[in-house]
């Protein structure tokens, strides 16, 4: 049936056939172009950046594993005792091995080992800044999408306060407020939050614009307004997408404020970054591996939390 | 070749939504399936497609049985037993040649259907399904930009391209107007007759069913409750699968009625595509 096709169609379908094959070779050729483009500004900065480098690169790449042989411990039990504050063996009153001096006493002999509690300093900063940047950006996202904006004005505004928040580094911002407020969490909340405003907001916009606009016009057609439009209409479509963005932030959040602690707003990353510079092998494997767990046990958590809200239902929709 | 359906069973949660139903449909027979929504026709003719799995029960197509098919079999299957859905299930942002195409994936190499690359026949006979159907001039458009009517067409030659065993349509004419419903039901009855293929399509509309159809099955509940020529269909038949309304009253089928008078129908089967063709994006 295949080759009697070719020899029994008709002239209207050679035509069309030729047609089409034009428009793919032309949509072709632009991808062609875009890859190797793409490819050629891979290379270059690439190169580029080795250049920059102080050493270059693949000349140091050998020496990548010196960097681990400070961070091997005399004893792997040290990693237990410094993540727990149980006096190590070796201690002999130097910074290095204190690790029972740090405890945080909350009643009678019982103690929160420090760097859970400087953990829970960083990780307090990163869920502050997500809920504050979570109910910054909803309604922002609103006004930016184009297909829900109540008007073109407000939507350029909203895009272009998204941007400028986006602009900055979180550690640009924590400075200058750090400046003001002094330095410490509430420098990193306002820091992170703002620049987390701008990303997810983007994000958020992003999804609305790509909703399904037949609820939102049935909702308009009994007469509700834009708010009522964007709470029955809007919400129930965009949300549970906004909630992974949501979550995705707060993993990343926490990264940084983890960074931001290293530069001055307290937390582990501060004891980290003093750990690192002083090769404290022990300390330093020990908040690693607390780093780690907490990671996993946020993204555990936000895969439960998600699930919960959104429940199974409208993961499993088509059965 | 008979098809065969044996105390199939569907479950969903603990609901029952398809119960033992059992059919024996001989090859090339054209066979409406009506009923209330809910009553287990969707879910009926998704499990012959194997987009749902039966709970319970035999499906069987000769000697195969496609009640147990798994893997490269079951999407062999899926090939050979296009389907149609309501709302038409192309990809929007394809243009409608591409989708087309689409109906050939099952028989290609996935390189190569990945990379995009169909052969100079294949995209000559897409052609010409389209043109069987009358819209070989939206061919370059994306798929998402035609009307109702055009998208089903699209989707009709798509599973033409399967070149398949068995054809299936979920509700073909549910979103379209009268004269795309008469166009598209008209072109599944002409696959019937030209490929001498089984089509077995839900309906929501009985006039349709008693002109299209040489056979109807009535499901209510999730069971056949009637099976037979469209003769058979009486009012007590209808009131039994449908139910009555409140006031005991039966069913009005003129009421659901979509049927054209006589001469507007005649003007729209002689020339489909000149009609289409003129009318741009809706």
């Amino acid at each position: 049936m295949v080759s009697s096709a070719v020899s029994h169609a008709s002239p209207v379908v050679h035509a069309v056939h030729t047609q089409w094959s034009r428009m793919i070779a032309t949509r072709r050729l632009y991808t062609g172009l875009g890859l190797l483009l793409l490819a050629y500004a891979f290379v270059a900065s690439v190169q580029f950046a080795d250049e920059s480098n102080a050493g270059h690169f693949f000349d140091r790449l050998p020496h990548l594993f010196d960097f681990t042989s400070w961070l091997m411990p005399r004893e792997w039990s040290d990693v237990w005792r410094a993540l727990f504050d149980l006096p190590s063996l070796h201690d002999t009153g130097t910074e290095e091995y204190n690790f029972d001096v740090g405890r945080v006493y909350v009643w009678g002999s019982v103690y929160i080992p420090e760097y859970f509690e400087l953990m829970f300093v960083t990780l307090n900063v990163a869920l502050v800044a997500t809920l504050i940047s979570f109910f910054v950006a909803v309604p922002l996202s609103l006004l930016a999408a184009q297909n829900l904006s109540p008007s073109r004005p407000l939507c350029f505004m909203a895009r272009r306060v998204l941007e400028f928040l986006r602009a900055f580094p979180t550690i640009v911002i924590a400075g200058l407020f750090a400046a003001v407020l002094s330095i410490g969490p509430v420098a990193a909340i306002i820091a992170v939050s703002l620049h987390a405003i701008g990303a997810i907001g983007k994000q958020f916009y992003e999804v609305a614009e790509n909703i399904d606009m037949k609820a939102h016009e049935g909702v308009g057609a009994v007469g509700a307004n834009w708010f009522e439009r964007m709470r029955f209409a809007v919400l129930p479509q965009v949300l549970p997408n906004y909630l992974s963005y949501g979550l995705l932030r707060f993993e990343i959040n926490v990264r940084s404020s983890t960074i931001l602690g290293a530069v001055g707003a307290g937390g582990i990353g501060e004891e980290l970054k003093l750990s690192i510079s002083r090769g404290f092998g022990a300390k330093t494997l020990a908040m690693m591996l607390l780093l780690f767990l907490t990671v996993v046990a946020v993204d555990q958590f936000s895969a439960w939390l998600r699930r919960r809200l959104i429940g199974d239902e409208i993961i499993h929709q088509h059965v | 070749m008979n098809f065969e359906l044996h105390q199939v069973t569907r479950r969903f949660h603990g609901k029952t939504a398809v119960d033992a139903v059992s059919l024996t449909i001989p090859h090339g027979q054209m066979v409406g399936v009506i009923g209330r929504s809910g009553a287990g026709k969707s879910t009926l003719l998704r499990m012959i497609n194997r987009l749902v799995d039966p709970s319970e029960g035999v499906i069987r197509f000769g000697d195969t049985e496609v009640s147990r098919l798994k893997g490269t079999a079951l999407r062999r299957w899926q090939s050979d037993c296009a389907m149609i859905f309501q709302q038409f299930n192309l990809v929007p942002r394809l243009d409608v040649l591409t989708n087309v195409l689409l109906g050939r994936l099952n028989r290609r190499s996935t390189t190569s259907s990945l990379l995009g690359l169909f052969t100079r026949e294949e995209r000559i006979q897409a052609i010409a399904a389209l043109e069987r159907l009358g819209i070989e001039q939206t061919a370059l458009q994306a798929a998402g930009t035609l009307s109702g009517g055009q998208q089903q067409r699209v989707a009709i030659a798509r599973a033409l391209m399967q070149e398949p065993k068995m054809l299936l349509a979920d509700e073909p004419i549910a979103s379209l107007d009268p004269l795309n419903a008469k166009i598209v039901m008209d072109s599944l009855r002409d696959i019937n007759e030209r490929e001498g293929i089984t089509v077995i399509t839900n309906l929501h509309t009985l006039d349709t069913a008693r002109n299209y159809c040489e056979r109807i099955v009535g499901m209510a509940q999730g069971r056949v409750v009637f099976d037979g020529p469209p003769d058979a269909l009486t009012a007590e038949v209808v009131a039994a699968i449908y139910g009555t309304g409140r006031d005991g009253a039966g069913i009005d089928e003129s009421m659901t009625s979509t049927a054209l008078p006589a001469s507007a129908a005649q003007a729209a089967g002689a020339t489909p595509s000149a009609r289409e063709s003129s009318m741009a994006t809706a």
